[in-house]
C-alpha cells in the first residue's frame, strides 16, 4: 500500500512499449498505468494479417494432410466405431472414401448400423453378400442419427457422395411419439444436437444457448473444427486435452495424438438377443403416434432426400421394417396407415421406395433393429426389388443375381 | 454473456461494427449505454434497476455537490447509499450470522432476522409473474449477488470522491456517466476504471488507429488463452481436490493450492486482459490491471503487481485518507492492516476472505521493514526473495480458495501430516506453468526480451494459441471467471 511508483525495470518496459507504439495520449495520467500489457504479444495490423493468413492457411492444410497420414482401414464392412459416433470429420472422410470406390451408399441410423450385430452381419454385409460380393455397399449408418440429425449430416458432411447410388432407411420410429418427433423436450436431451437445424426451422425440443448453436454452425461450416473434434474424439476419447490429460496425468499428449486407424472392435454393442426373450423384460408398446403433416422428423426426412436427389444422387429409399409384433393392434393399426402414407407421398414425389415385410418377430431385437438373421432375410429380399434393379449399380447387383 | 462465447463474439461484432458507424456523432454514448444495458442485463433484466440506481444517486449527488456548500454532506451521502446497496446485497446475511452467533455465545436471548428476500411477498409475486411470462429470472434475493456490484460500485464512488477532491470535473452528459459506470468490456470484473482515465476518454473523440485495433486483439487473444487454455485447465484439478481434501494426501493439496496460484491469476488476468483488449479496439484505454504478479521479490512489490485497480483504489480512498504512510509507526501498521482486511472483505461476506487478508496485512506488516533494509534489497538473490513471495502468497490462497476456516485447516493439517500419495497432477499442466513462469522471466529480462521482441516469435505465438484453443479446447466449455462473484 506504500504510495511506490513501479521499480526501474518496469519503467524500462514502458518506455520501451511507448517507443514500439508511438505516442500515446494517455500515459501520462497521474498514478494510472495504462501501457499495453505485462507480456510481448503484440502484433502490429501487419503482422496480424500475416498471422490470419497463415491461420488460414495452416487451418485448410491440416486437415487434409492428416487425412493422408492417418490410416483409415475401411475394408469391406467398415463402419464408424460406436465410440467416435460424434465424429463426424471421420464419417465424412468414410464418405469420401465409399463415394470414390463407387460403392452403393446405405445411408441411415442405428438401424443400417447394426447394434446387434457385427460389421459381419449388418445390412450392407448381407446386400453385398446377397450380390455374390460383386459391389460394396458402404455402411453409412450412423448411430441415434434420427431424420433432424441425418438432414445435418448429408447436408453439411455428405457433399462427397453427389451423383452415387443411395440406399435410404426411413425409420418410422423417430415419429412414434411427440419427443422422438422433437416436438416435445425430454430431459435426457436427444442425439447428435449439433446436426439438427440449429435457427430454422424452430425445433422445440431444442434448448440450447445462443453461443452453442453458433458454435454448431461453425464447426459445421469450417473444416478445421470438424477435425478438431475428430482429433479429440479419436485420440482423447472424446475429451478435451486439458480433461484427457487429468485422467492420464503422466502420459505423453504427443503420442496419443499420433495418428493411427480408427477400427471398432468386432463386436455386438448389444447381446443378439429376440426382442421376446424373457430376459430383455421388453413388452408390447402403445406408441403416440404423429400424424405426417405435422411430424418435424417427417419434414427433415423429406429435405434429405431432397437435398441428395439435388446433388444428383439416385436414390431408393427402403421404409421399415419396424416390428410390428412388438406393438399394440391400435397402434399397429396407426402405423401402417403411416407407412403407407409414406410410402406414397415418396413415390408421389418421385422417390423409388420399398417397403419390405415384417420379418418373423425372433428376428428383432427391439423395435426397430433386426437382428443378423433379419438384416440376412430383409437384404436377401431388397436385392429382388425392381427399385434396387433400377439403380445403375443395381442392376449389375440384378445381373449377378441373374447369374 | 462470457466473453470466450460465440454468442458475446457476435454481440460484440455488432456493437463495434455501430460503434464505429456512429464514433463522434451524438448517437454515441447512448450505443454504448445500450450495449452495456443490454451485456449486464443478459445476467439478469432486473439488475439494471440496481445499476441504473447507483448510477442516478451518484450522479446527482455531484450535481448538487457543485452547486451546494455542503459538499462533503452530499458526499457522504454518495458514499453510504453505495456502501449500503453494497452491504445489503453482499454483506446482509454474514452480518445476521455473525451477530447471532456473536449474542448466542454472550447468552443474549436475541436474534438478528436473515432476512431472505427485500419484500418477501413482494418478490414472490414478481417472480411468479416473470415464471408466467416464460422469464426465467428472478428478483435477485441473498443468495444472488448481481454480478460486478463490487466493481461498479466502486467505480462510480470513485466519481464522486474524485470530484469532492478536486481531481476531476462534473461530467453534464448522465448518458456519457452511466456509460463510464457500465462501460461493458470492464463492467463485471474491472479494472476499475477511475474517472479521470476513463470518463475523460469518453468525452474524447480518439481516432481509432490500426494499431489500437491490433494491440486490442493481442489483448484479447493473450486473455482468452489464459482463461480458456490455463485457468480453467488448472481448475479442474483444483476443484477435484479441494471438493474433498480429506481425500487426497500431502503433494496432491501442495499442488493443487501451487495451481490454485496460478489459476486465479490466469483467470483474472485473462478477463482484464480481454477486457482491456476490447476497450483497445474501441479506442479507450483501460488501466494495467496485473504486471507479472508471481514475479513480485517483496509483498509490497506483490500489491503493485496484482489487482493493480483494486489496490490503488484501496490505496488513494481508504490507506492515503487514514493518513497512509505519514502517520506515526503504530497509525501505518493499523492503517495496513485495516486496509487489507477490507480489502479481503471487499472479495466477499467469509472468514476465509477475511483471514486472507489480515494474513497478507500481518506478511506486509512483518516484511515492511525487511523490505527497506539494504539487507535484503542487495544481498539476499531476487530469486529467493521471489520464491519467498510466491510461497506466502500461495498460502494465503488456501484460505481464499476454501472460503471456511475450518476446510483450509483441514488442508494445512494434511500437507504435514498425511504423507505420500500419488498427486496425479498432469505434467501437462506443470510444463504450461513451468513455460509461463520462463517466459515471464524473460520479459523482464533484457536478453529475453529481445528475444520475445522478434516479429517471427509473436507471430509465433499468436498461432500457437489460436491452435492450440481451437484444435484442444472442447467447445462450449466456457467457465465463469472466478472474479463475477466478488
Amino acid at each position: 500500500m506504500d504510495n511506490k511508483d513501479h521499480h526501474g525495470q518496469e519503467q524500462t518496459g514502458r518506455r520501451a512499449v511507448r517507443g514500439a507504439a508511438g505516442a500515446d495520449p494517455t500515459m501520462s495520467l497521474p498514478g494510472l498505468d495504462v501501457r499495453f500489457g505485462s507480456n510481448v504479444v503484440r502484433l502490429s495490423a501487419w503482422q496480424w494479417l500475416v498471422t490470419a493468413l497463415l491461420l488460414v492457411l495452416v487451418m485448410s492444410l491440416v486437415p487434409s494432410i492428416w487425412e493422408r497420414i492417418e490410416p483409415l482401414e475401411d475394408g469391406a464392412d467398415f463402419r464408424i466405431p460406436y465410440e467416435l459416433s460424434y465424429d463426424y470429420w471421420l464419417y465424412q472422410r468414410h464418405c469420401r472414401r465409399s463415394a470414390g470406390r463407387g460403392d452403393v451408399l446405405v445411408v441411415g441410423d442405428s438401424v443400417i448400423w447394426g447394434p446387434y450385430v457385427t460389421r459381419q452381419e449388418t445390412l450392407p454385409h448381407y446386400l453385398a453378400a446377397a450380390t455374390g460380393g460383386c459391389r460394396r455397399f458402404a455402411n453409412l449408418g450412423l448411430d441415434g442419427a434420427h431424420p433432424a440429425a441425418l438432414a445435418g449430416l448429408v447436408n453439411s458432411y455428405g457433399a462427397d457422395i453427389a451423383g452415387c447410388d443411395v440406399i435410404l432407411h426411413c425409420n418410422l420410429l423417430w415419429i412414434s411419439s411427440p419427443e422422438h418427433d422433437l416436438r416435445k423436450a425430454r430431459p435426457a436431451g436427444f442425439n447428435h444436437p449439433a446436426l439438427v437445424a440449429q435457427f430454422y426451422p424452430d425445433i422445440p425440443a431444442y434448448d440450447e444457448t445462443l453461443s452453442r448453436r453458433i458454435g454448431n454452425v461453425l464447426d459445421r461450416n469450417v473444416t478445421f473444427f470438424a477435425w478438431a473434434n475428430h482429433m479429440r474424439a479419436s485420440r482423447l476419447g472424446g475429451h478435451d486435452l486439458p480433461t484427457w490429460s487429468l485422467d492420464h496425468p503422466y502420459d505423453n499428449p504427443g503420442l496419443a495424438l499420433r495418428p493411427t486407424a480408427d477400427v471398432e472392435a468386432d463386436k455386438r454393442h448389444h447381446p443378439p438377443l429376440p426382442w421376446s426373450d424373457p430376459s430383455r423384460g421388453i413388452r408390447r408398446q402403445a406408441y403416440d403416434w404423429t400424424d405426417l403433416e405435422q411430424s418435424l422428423q417427417w419434414r427433415f426426412f423429406q429435405a434429405t432426400v431432397a437435398a441428395l436427389k439435388e446433388r444428383g444422387n439416385r436414390v431408393v429409399v427402403v421404409v421399415g421394417p419396424f416390428n410390428e409384433h412388438m406393438m399394440e393392434a391400435e397402434s399397429l393399426a396407426v402405423y401402417r396407415r403411416l407407412r403407407d402414407q409414406a410410402a406414397a407421398r415418396l413415390r408421389q414425389q418421385g422417390v423409388a421406395c420399398c417397403v419390405p415385410p415384417v420379418l418373423p418377430s425372433e428376428l428383432y431385437g427391439d423395435a426397430s433393429h433386426p437382428l443378423a438373421r433379419g438384416y440376412r432375410q430383409l437384404a436377401e429380399w431388397l436385392v429382388r426389388q425392381k427399385e434396387i434393379a433400377d439403380l445403375p449399380a443395381g442392376r449389375q447387383v440384378a445381373d449377378s443375381v441373374g447369374r | 454473456m462470457l466473453f470466450h462465447t460465440w454468442a458475446f463474439v457476435a454481440f460484440f461484432l455488432i456493437v463495434y461494427a455501430g460503434f464505429r458507424l456512429l464514433r463522434g456523432t451524438r448517437a454515441e454514448m447512448p450505443w454504448l449505454l445500450g450495449a452495456s444495458y443490454l451485456f449486464y442485463g443478459a445476467w439478469n433484466p432486473l439488475y439494471l434497476v440496481l445499476i441504473l440506481y447507483t448510477t442516478s444517486v451518484d450522479y446527482y449527488a455531484v450535481t448538487r455537490m457543485a452547486r451546494s456548500r455542503r459538499r462533503g454532506m452530499w458526499l457522504a451521502f454518495s458514499v453510504v447509499n453505495s456502501l449500503l446497496v453494497l452491504g445489503f446485497f453482499k454483506y446482509r446475511h454474514f452480518a445476521a450470522e455473525n451477530i447471532n452467533l456473536l449474542l448466542d455465545w454472550a447468552g443474549v436471548p436475541l436474534a438478528v432476522p436473515v432476512v431472505n428476500e427485500l419484500l418477501p411477498w413482494l418478490t414472490a409475486d414478481i417472480n411468479s409473474s416473470l415464471a408466467a411470462m416464460g422469464l426465467h429470472y428472478t428478483v435477485p434475493g441473498l443468495g444472488d449477488l448481481p454480478v460486478g456490484i463490487s466493481f461498479f460500485t466502486f467505480q462510480s464512488m470513485s466519481y464522486t470522491i474524485d470530484f469532492y477532491r478536486g481531481h476531476c470535473d462534473r461530467e453534464p452528459s448522465f448518458i456519457r456517466y452511466a456509460t463510464f459506470v457500465s462501460f461493458f468490456p470492464q463492467l463485471v470484473a474491472g479494472p476499475i476504471e477511475r474517472s479521470t482515465n476513463l470518463l475523460r476518454q469518453l468525452g474524447q473523440v480518439q481516432p481509432i488507429t490500426r494499431t489500437d485495433v491490433a494491440d486490442g486483439l493481442s489483448l484479447f487473444l493473450v486473455g482468452l488463452f489464459k482463461k480458456v487454455a490455463l485457468a480453467d485447465y488448472l481448475a479442474q484439478y483444483v476443484d477435484k481436490v479441494y471438493a474433498v481434501p480429506g481425500n487426497w494426501h500431502a503433494p496432491a493439496l501442495v499442488l493443487a493450492t501451487f495451481a490454485f496460484s496460478w489459476q486465479i491469476y490466469f483467470d483474472f488476468s485473462g478477463y482484464t486482459d480481454m477486457a482491456r483488449g476490447l476497450g483497445r479496439m474501441m479506442g479507450f484505454r483501460l488501466m494495467l490491471n496485473f504486471n507479472n504478479p508471481y514475479l513480485a521479490d517483496s509483498l509490497g512489490d506483490f500489491w503493485r503487481r496484482w489487482h493493480i485497480s483494486l489496490s490503488t483504489w484501496f490505496r488513494d480512498y481508504v490507506y492515503i485518507p487514514m493518513g497512509g504512510s505519514r502517520r506515526s509507526t503504530w497509525a501505518i501498521y493499523r492503517n495496513m492492516v485495516l486496509t487489507m482486511v477490507i480489502s479481503g472483505l471487499w472479495h466477499g461476506a467469509e472468514w476465509g476472505f477475511v483471514i486472507w487478508g489480515l494474513l497478507h496485512a500481518a506478511g506486509r506488516a512483518a516484511t515492511r521493514k525487511l523490505e527497506q533494509t539494504s539487507l535484503y534489497r542487495d544481498r539476499v538473490p531476487r530469486p529467493l526473495k521471489q520464491a519467498l513471495v510466491f510461497a506466502f502468497v500461495t498460502f494465503a490462497w488456501i484460505f481464499f480458495r476454501a472460503r471456511s476456516w475450518s476446510k483450509a485447516w483441514t488442508i494445512i493439517e494434511r500437507i504435514f501430516t498425511s504423507g505420500w500419495g500419488d498427486p496425479q497432477f498432469p505434467i501437462l499442466a506443470m510444463a504450461m506453468i513451468l513455460a509461463i513462469w520462463a517466459y515471464q522471466h524473460a520479459y523482464e529480462s533484457r536478453w529475453g526480451r529481445g528475444i520475445l521482441e522478434l516479429a517471427a516469435v509473436r507471430v509465433a505465438a499468436a498461432i500457437a494459441m489460436a491452435v492450440y484453443l481451437a484444435t484442444f479446447i472442447a467447445p462450449g466449455a466456457a467457465q465463469a471467471f472466478i472474479y463475477f462473484q466478488f
